[in-house]
């Protein structure tokens, strides 16, 4: 047992910090639904930050630390599937990576845009494609998720399938659903905390009220909890312990995606404020996997059978 | 980072695993039901813990100049979640060698090391803390229980109150105030219970016989000697050891324990395919799950000599969030439990109603994380 970082996960961790610099804040005068950066996305691939899974030394966890940290960002920046999870299918698939599951392919897909390599994963086993221009519809245009999202419109005739168990995609799924939703949470309260430590009324700092510190305090406890549960669970690799992350960073989503805009009053109501930028990509991922209940379930299979 | 056990700690944990197979009676589950600190596991606790100080297992973390095996904060935490888990048949003595021994080292003066260290590796002995008042629970820091130097000796007098161990204790680790000055007119005197003036009362609890007291201060004289720090130095002293203590109880091992007895006894009977009662279990299993990595990060921390700090609470609070989550599932799905189907389970539900009250109320635990973790402005007083 060894929680600390290691120096090559310090190292990597700055790097991303130093080339992610320009892209921590939200631009001036920026009032968008969803933020992305294609140079930002091509800097971390041509970098490798998004293949260090495959890098002995390197590793799961350290892919779990990456998107973590790039989650942070008020950026959305598809990661987490391609860090966590592209490698185990085919580690050429072009990016963005698009998980689906069959069976629920009307959902809402992050980061959907011809070219993209869809993984549809379920009964019928893993397989994926190209998507095309034909079989992509667009949301609507201010759709609030603070992801880019499209639309399926169906599956081509042929896709191509890969050999690995549904199931343990499914698990990696849940490790990158973890992780990506620790950073959010992350940095979401981050973001709460300043604006209520600054924030006056009354003659003081909204923070100073015990009915909001002890809120706040509890997320603390939950965003801890998401963060080393999902750290965990991609260094074991048990399905077990990605069903239980996955499900804590969806109830921990649930429970602060409310909250953090109504302590934040009619500020957090409006876009001024980045706070959307989190909480709203912490809302579609509550959706992912089948959602909470999916999850649990997931999780007493793996520990009762 | 890695979460794997190296195979010298999961030999060790065998290790303790087959000393409690070996050592715990056969009607064990049964006998754990008397209360932590109620008479027949006092006396059992003396007895097993001689025998685990005769196998190296009673404290084995600590540093091989105090007599330990030296072997670090990781087997502290195995042995800590082996004993917990089994009901922990240590009692009281489990506080001996989590902070009462450390707090020793650390602060005590030669003579107190050598009058009270001996005992403590020698599981003879049970200490209780003087700590909560009737007006000062919470509020530890306005406690009135005084103690005035008089030609060389303490004289105290007053009131504590919900004190566990209490009435079998040897010593009483007793926080006294010797100054108007808030915190720091706080002094800790070490006090045996047998002296004259010490009156002990016990309160019937929901945590099982024996376990909750009040104490009375009569004119109780104890040698200067008996002070442990310097005058006012308390808060600083139980500062270092309640850090030690929230770590060193992982009620999470014995919830999770718990919580797949509640499942094995559903399962058996065929109420464990319903997708609401699976859903909840694994609720609760997160819920340990969470506490227990939160506190690992902690033993981590100790593990690279850096100090433990507010974090604590946070770790804490996702601990009682545990207890809490486990009794409760307990009670809606296994009722029979507590009424005499399971004494493993109402034994973990007597130790785990106290979660959120021992060692500080969990809701201090927020406020520490509100001002200390999250570093908001502090409310004003």
């Amino acid at each position: 047992m060894e929680l600390a970082l290691n120096e090559d996960q310090t190292q990597i961790l700055d790097f991303i910090d130093s080339l992610a610099k320009p892209y921590a804040s939200v631009p001036m005068h920026d009032v968008s639904y969803a933020l992305t950066s294609d140079d930002l996305d091509n800097e971390l691939a041509e970098n490798g930050f998004l293949d260090v899974m495959s890098v002995e030394e390197l590793g799961p966890v350290t892919a779990a630390l990456v998107v973590e940290k790039l989650a942070r960002l008020p950026f959305a920046l598809e990661s987490a599937a391609s860090a966590l999870v592209r490698s185990l299918i085919d580690p050429d698939l072009p990016r963005p990576l698009c998980l689906v599951e069959e069976g629920r392919l009307n959902r809402p897909v992050r980061f959907l845009r011809p070219g993209a390599s869809v993984v549809v994963v379920g009964p019928s086993g893993v397989r994926s494609f190209t998507a095309s221009e034909e079989l992509i519809a667009p949301p609507q245009e201010d759709t609030l998720y603070a992801y880019p999202v499209a639309f399926l419109t169906g599956l081509p005739d042929a896709l191509t399938s890969h050999d690995i168990a549904a199931e343990e995609v499914q698990r990696a799924w849940r490790v990158a659903l973890a992780a990506e939703t620790a950073g959010l949470l992350g940095a979401a309260l981050e973001s709460l905390t300043t604006y209520l430590s600054e924030r006056k009324q009354f003659g003081r700092p909204l923070a100073t009220f015990q009915a909001l510190r002890h809120r706040l305090a509890e997320t603390q406890v939950l965003t801890n909890g998401v963060y080393w549960m999902a750290l965990k669970a991609a260094g074991t690799g048990d399905p077990a312990d990605a069903a239980l992350a996955a499900l804590h960073a969806q109830d921990a989503a649930k429970r602060v995606g409310y909250d953090y805009h109504q302590l934040m009053g009619g500020m957090g109501m409006t876009l001024e404020h980045p706070m959307h930028l989190w909480t709203y990509r912490l809302k579609l991922l509550t959706a992912e996997l089948g959602g909470r209940g999916s999850q649990a379930l997931a999780a007493a299979d793996a520990i009762w059978g | 980072m890695d979460f794997a056990w190296s195979d010298e700690q999961q030999a060790f944990r065998q290790k303790l695993r087959d000393f409690l197979a070996d050592n715990l009676p056969d009607d064990w589950e049964k006998f754990s039901e008397h209360g932590p600190a109620s008479p027949a596991l006092t006396a059992f606790a003396r007895e097993f813990c001689g025998k685990l100080a005769e196998n190296g297992m009673l404290f084995p973390h600590w540093p091989k100049e105090l007599g330990g095996e030296g072997l670090g904060p990781w087997e502290q935490q195995i042995l800590a979640e082996e004993m917990w888990s089994a009901g922990e048949p240590r009692g009281g003595q489990y506080m001996n060698v989590n902070w009462i021994g450390p707090t020793l080292d650390r602060y005590g003066t030669p003579e107190q090391k050598a009058q009270y260290l001996k005992p403590i590796t020698d599981g003879a002995t049970l200490w209780c803390q003087g700590f909560s008042e009737p007006d000062a629970g919470s509020d530890l820091a306005s406690l009135r229980t005084r103690a005035e130097l008089v030609d060389s000796n303490y004289v105290i007098n007053g009131q504590k109150i919900w004190t566990s161990y209490a009435g079998l204790a040897d010593t009483c680790f007793l926080l006294t105030r010797t100054s108007d000055d808030r915190k720091k007119g706080i002094t800790i005197l070490l006090v045996p219970m047998d002296t004259p003036g010490i009156t002990v009362r016990q309160i019937p609890s929901l945590v099982g016989e024996g376990d909750i007291h009040e104490v009375f201060f009569d004119d109780v004289t104890v040698p200067e000697g008996a002070r442990f720090g310097e005058e006012g130095q308390a808060w600083e002293i139980i500062a270092y050891s309640l850090r030690n203590e929230r770590l060193g109880v992982p009620r999470f091992s014995l919830a999770r324990a718990a919580l797949d007895r509640a499942v094995a006894m559903l399962q058996e009977r065929g109420e464990f395919s319903g997708e609401i009662v699976r859903a909840e279990a694994a609720r609760c299993a997160a819920a340990c799950d969470a506490s227990q990595i939160a506190c690992y990060a902690l033993v981590q921390k100790r593990v690279d000599g850096e100090q433990i700090g507010a974090e604590s609470s946070s770790a804490r609070y996702a601990v009682v969030q545990c207890e809490r989550a486990v009794c409760e599932f307990v009670i809606e799905y296994v009722p029979e439990a507590l009424a005499g189907a399971s004494p493993y389970l109402k034994m973990h539900h007597q130790r785990g109603i106290v979660a959120g009250v021992a060692s500080g109320a969990a809701e201090i635990q927020l406020n520490i994380i509100a001002s200390d973790v999250l570093e908001l402005p502090r409310e004003p007083r």
